[in-house]
């Protein structure tokens, strides 16, 4: 898969040397941007099960616990609600944790937490009580998993002020979101599309650097058709843009709440067509404020109906048809040529 | 390192027993007669004979995980022998022997490991259901145990002489579930009997990261339940405590919680590697010695139950049980993609119809996407 680097727009005032890089994939760079992080501000603290001596499940956190203590590494109770009312609690003292949900679909029980105290807090003290932390959580499907490792249920999140939602497609994109997340004073839901984990190796900066919380990112330029979408989805429309007779504009959200609004807009208004291509399932999944917010803004320019390619409305099916389940290249293309064919 | 010799606060020396490790009788054992006796010994060996026969499987990619039993049968094939017929087990990945104990089909326990939808499982077995009901088995801990004292509330509501037996592990004590629902089965008083699979590790986490109680079977007093410690490795003193819960909740004496301590063996699933985490020699070896297989193995030849030809008779029996159930397996087609849309509500909705007709559209190469006028595919 290619390198983003060179479009990569860098948010940062340290000069960046592009030949200082080092290939990682997505699971590395999270790593490296926790130990950079962890090294820059003392109150930076995981929290989770399993972060420890194991490194995390996917082994995000591996090597940490060695080089900053059990203080800072904080090998907790199995328990999703314990750890994000914990994380609450320590952020509302004037630490910056970063809890890890080890899958999305373990989020549920702390759901209490999150929704009592996480995202209420600097709200009903008036600005007075800021909750910095940043919980991180693989997500999404294409690993043949047992049910509940492969949700893709951001809407949950997208839904609830009081947080941003952060998703990162690419190892270079990971390190500048990951690292300005854990430095904003908001609680982010940070999400890593595991299927990507250790999919692409690309070239990422060694020196630190932040990427805009609040930009969506042109993936490629086009100008026919606007194709919506983020984290591992971002791959797959790559691949369909290369693939079909039309010239795609890809714009990889990063910023899931809130939007990029004008950047959404501007490219629906130039290409006058859009597919909104996502995982999770398609009723209240975010290609529905999507396709709600052009119709409200940008309705005059559209030259085709939006069209949705996402997953079905039901529970993530058994791996035997997980494929089937799963939007692929296959699914973006019929999209983007179903809305290049629609003639009003 | 110290701590992680014992992950528990108190030694697990410390508990009810009634075998010894080298399988001799510290006090009298069960009233079981001979055929009781073996069929515990025929589930002890049928689990591990069809756990080795699913991690093969898992290697060669017919399954996608499997989380095994290894040294910790006792624990859920002494509780769930304690049960009758009727009763109800709600239980997660870690009680193969519960199931086979009650003649769960193999078949079942198989294929649903191989990740097809459950509606293409059923309609292609011709299975009978146990005497003892199963819950399906859960993924998110914790959920089973608020779940399982509700189902006893409906039995105790009903006036039913049902038991329910839910079985939980160190690491789902901490979740918040565990607690609701022990706190539900104090307050409501039901008929149900807990039992905390302690084998010492949640995936990395020793069992003293879970709790800081000297054990697990204190956290019965504050809920006020009756509770046990005993040696997860010794059948006979899993069902007597079992055995004295089950009695109690059926005459009204309330809910039970049992803290069986055991000891993972192996890794926590075929996706885990211990080593990163466990420097397990001192604790493999005492637990080894423990093996609950080893000494009801002892048992049974001391008392002239089973001897060289009635171990090989009952072996070649459960081969071929074995082999056949994964026949058996093999021959479940793949669920039809569409599979996916069965049962998800009742009835049928604009949407689904919509959404199975993209998918067959897709499946058949045609454009899922040109639905303009919400008509559907009408051609
Ligand atoms: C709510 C929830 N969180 C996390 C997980 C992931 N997970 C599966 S098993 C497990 C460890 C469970 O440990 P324990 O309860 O001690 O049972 P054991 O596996 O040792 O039998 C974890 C963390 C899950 N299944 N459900």
């Amino acid at each position: 898969m290619s390198n983003d680097l060179d479009r990569m727009e860098l948010n940062t005032d340290v000069e960046i040397d592009p030949q200082e890089t080092e290939d990682i994939d997505l699971i590395t760079a999270v790593n490296r941007t926790l130990h950079q992080e962890m090294d820059r501000d003392e109150s930076v603290r995981l929290l989770g099960y399993d972060i420890g001596p194991l490194g995390g499940v996917y082994r995000g956190t591996e090597g940490l616990l060695e080089e900053f203590g059990k203080n800072r590494v904080i090998d907790t109770p199995l328990s999703e609600n314990g750890i994000i009312g914990t994380a609450a609690g320590m952020a509302m003292r004037g630490e910056r944790p970063v809890p890890e949900i080890q899958f999305m679909g373990f989020f549920y029980p702390a759901f209490g937490q999150f929704m009592y105290a996480v995202v209420k807090m600097y709200k009903r003290t008036g600005g007075a009580l800021e909750m910095p932390m940043t919980i991180r959580i693989p997500y999404g499907g294409g690993i043949k998993a047992l049910e509940y490792h492969q949700e893709s249920t951001e809407t949950y999140f997208i839904h609830t002020p009081g947080v941003r939602v952060i998703c990162a497609s690419t190892p270079a994109q990971t390190k500048g979101l990951l690292a300005a997340s854990i430095r904003n004073d908001d609680p982010v839901i940070f999400l890593e599309p595991k299927s990507v984990y250790r999919g692409i190796d690309e070239p990422v900066p060694s020196a630190e650097y932040t990427l805009p919380l609040d930009e969506a990112r042109i993936v490629r330029e086009g100008s026919d058709v606007t194709v919506l979408t983020w984290g591992a989805m971002v791959h797959q429309a790559k691949s369909a843009a290369t693939d079909v007779d039309a010239d795609v504009e890809i714009v990889d959200l990063r910023s899931l709440s809130p939007l990029d609004i004008e950047t959404i807009l501007d490219s629906v208004s130039k290409t006058g067509r859009c597919v909104v291509f996502h995982e999770a399932r398609r009723t209240l999944g975010l290609g529905a404020e999507l396709s709600a917010l052009i119709n409200e803004y940008a309705l005059d320019r559209l030259k085709a109906p939006i069209k949705r390619a996402t997953g079905y409305d039901v529970h993530f099916p058994g791996h035997d048809i997980e494929d089937d389940y799963l939007p692929d290249d296959e699914r973006a293309r019929y999209a983007i040529e179903a809305v290049m064919s629609y003639e009003f | 390192m110290a701590q992680e010799m014992w992950t528990e606060e108190r030694p697990p020396g410390d508990f009810y027993r009634i075998l010894d490790p080298d399988g001799e009788l510290e006090t009298e054992a069960p009233e079981m007669d001979e055929e009781e006796l073996l069929q515990l010994y025929r589930t002890f060996i049928a689990t591990r004979v069809l756990e080795e026969k699913m991690l093969n499987m898992q290697r060669s990619g017919e399954v996608s995980l499997v989380a095994r039993t290894l040294g910790e049968e006792a624990t859920p094939l002494g509780g769930a022998a304690a049960l009758q017929p009727d009763d109800w087990i709600f239980h997660t990945y870690r009680q193969t022997p519960a199931l086979l104990y009650w003649d769960r089909p193999m078949v079942e326990v198989i294929a649903s490991a191989t990740g097809r939808e459950p509606e293409t499982i059923a309609e292609q077995l011709d299975t009978e259901d146990p005497a003892v009901n199963f819950s399906p088995d859960y993924t998110p801990i914790g959920t089973n145990v608020v779940n399982g004292v509700g189902a006893a509330m409906a039995d105790a509501f009903n006036d039913r002489d049902t038991v329910t037996m839910v079985f939980t592990g160190d690491g789902s004590t901490s979740q918040g579930a565990f607690h609701d629902g022990m706190n539900f089965a104090g307050v409501f008083d039901v008929p149900a009997v807990i039992i905390c699979q302690n084998n010492q590790w949640a995936i990395s986490e020793p069992a003293h990261r879970q709790t800081g109680s000297e054990t697990f079977a204190q956290k019965a007093a504050a809920y006020g339940l009756s509770s046990a410690r005993v040696d997860g490795n010794d059948v006979f003193a899993v069902y007597e405590k079992a055995r004295e819960a089950v009695e109690r909740a059926r005459s009204g004496g309330g809910a039970t919680f049992i803290e069986c301590v055991t000891y993972r063996m192996g890794a926590h699933n075929t996706s885990d590697n211990p080593n990163r985490y466990r420097d397990d020699s001192e604790q493999r070896e005492y637990w080894e010695d423990r093996d609950p297989v080893d000494r009801y193995d002892t048992y049974l030849r001391n008392r002239g139950i089973l001897d060289d030809d009635t171990e090989t008779e009952l072996r070649d029996e459960i081969d071929d049980q074995v082999a056949d159930a994964v026949e058996q397996v093999r021959s479940i087609s793949n669920s039809e993609p569409d599979r996916m849309f069965d049962t998800t509500l009742h009835g049928e909705s604009w949407r689904e119809r919509h959404q199975r007709a993209e998918l067959h559209r897709e499946l058949n190469g045609k454009n899922p996407f040109v639905d303009f006028t919400g008509e559907g595919f009408n051609e």
